[in-house]
């Protein structure tokens, strides 16, 4: 796996095209199961969210996914920071999409965080 | 050695606290802050002492006033987190100068300890404009955060479990990572 992460609109989906990765899914609207398909997902932070909405444990939903496409590339915006939010389901989804994404860091050679369309590679070499 | 680890929520504050404390070889204190008022607060304090099970720590709960705790000399201590002490102190305490206070309190604490780690969090980025109160807690917390930091000799930002220094160098635990 490998993993970019980063503010909203900092330029991750234009790093990874960038880079050379191409066939990018949008978690926000792909099916469950057309994800393992294609080479990336942007967006994983919806994903979690509509799994949630759909029942289903989106550490577990991660953790198939990793089995299945071991060198997917996940696009994930950070959303942890700020203010608790009052609304109970707005925590878990923030909370989850941590855990989610401490899984997939964990799992991944290279993360890679975008600031102002700046790449700094976090995990793994250069 | 102070060292101060930031990030969002859920993002592997605890466990990068846990494994630099775990080279400490003394007695490891940890300090819970929380105070549990709600459901949620019970089960994030349950699955963070399960965290904690078997890594031998002794817990101290103190929801205000940390500087009336005096650790033993040379002991680890690990205190989570600076968010839910500055809410307490302001306001189940209504403390007027939370800042000072709990600037004096770590200070006190790192007196008799060889390794203290404070967990807080970054809570002014999320743009949204506030009822007073709570952009009185987010301003005590950017103070706190800065003057902790200013004290520390370590700055970790916890990245999806990954320690990015933000200042001092990488504690040993991970530089085989």
């Amino acid at each position: 796996m490998m993993l970019i992460i980063g503010g909203s609109y900092e330029g991750k989906t234009e790093y990874a095209e960038a880079v050379g990765i191409s066939d990018i899914c949008d978690g926000e609207t792909a099916g469950f199961d057309e994800i393992k398909k294609h080479k990336c997902v942007k967006n994983y932070q919806m994903l979690v969210k509509r799994q949630l909405e759909a029942g289903l444990d989106p550490l577990n939903e991660v953790e198939k996914l990793f089995d299945e496409c071991p060198d997917i590339v996940i696009i994930s915006t950070e959303i942890g920071c700020g203010i608790v939010p009052i609304e109970k389901s707005e925590r878990i989804w923030r909370e989850t999409v941590g855990k989610v994404c401490c899984f997939i860091a964990a799992k991944s050679q290279k993360v890679i965080r975008i600031s102002c369309g700046i790449a700094s590679v976090i995990k793994g070499n250069g | 050695m102070l060292t101060l680890i930031t990030g969002g929520s859920k993002c592997g504050k605890s466990s990068i606290a846990e494994d630099i404390l775990s080279l400490v070889r003394s007695r490891k204190i940890y300090i819970a802050t929380m105070e549990p008022y709600c459901d949620e607060a019970h089960k994030a304090i349950e699955r963070h002492r399960k965290m904690r099970l078997g890594k031998g720590f002794e817990t101290i709960e103190k929801y205000t006033d940390i500087q009336d705790v005096t650790v033993p000399n040379g002991c680890g201590v690990l205190l989570e987190c600076a968010c839910n002490l500055m809410a307490n102190e302001m306001f189940s305490a209504g403390e007027s100068d939370p800042v000072s206070k709990i600037t004096r309190g770590i200070a006190h604490l790192n007196e008799n300890a060889s390794e203290v780690i404070i967990v807080t969090n970054s809570v002014g980025g999320d743009g949204i404009i506030y009822p007073a109160e709570t952009m009185e807690y987010i301003k005590n917390m950017g103070n706190l955060n800065c003057a902790l930091a200013q004290m520390s000799d370590r700055v970790i930002e916890a990245v999806y479990g990954i320690p990015v220094m933000l200042k001092g160098s990488l504690p040993e635990c991970f530089s085989n990572r």
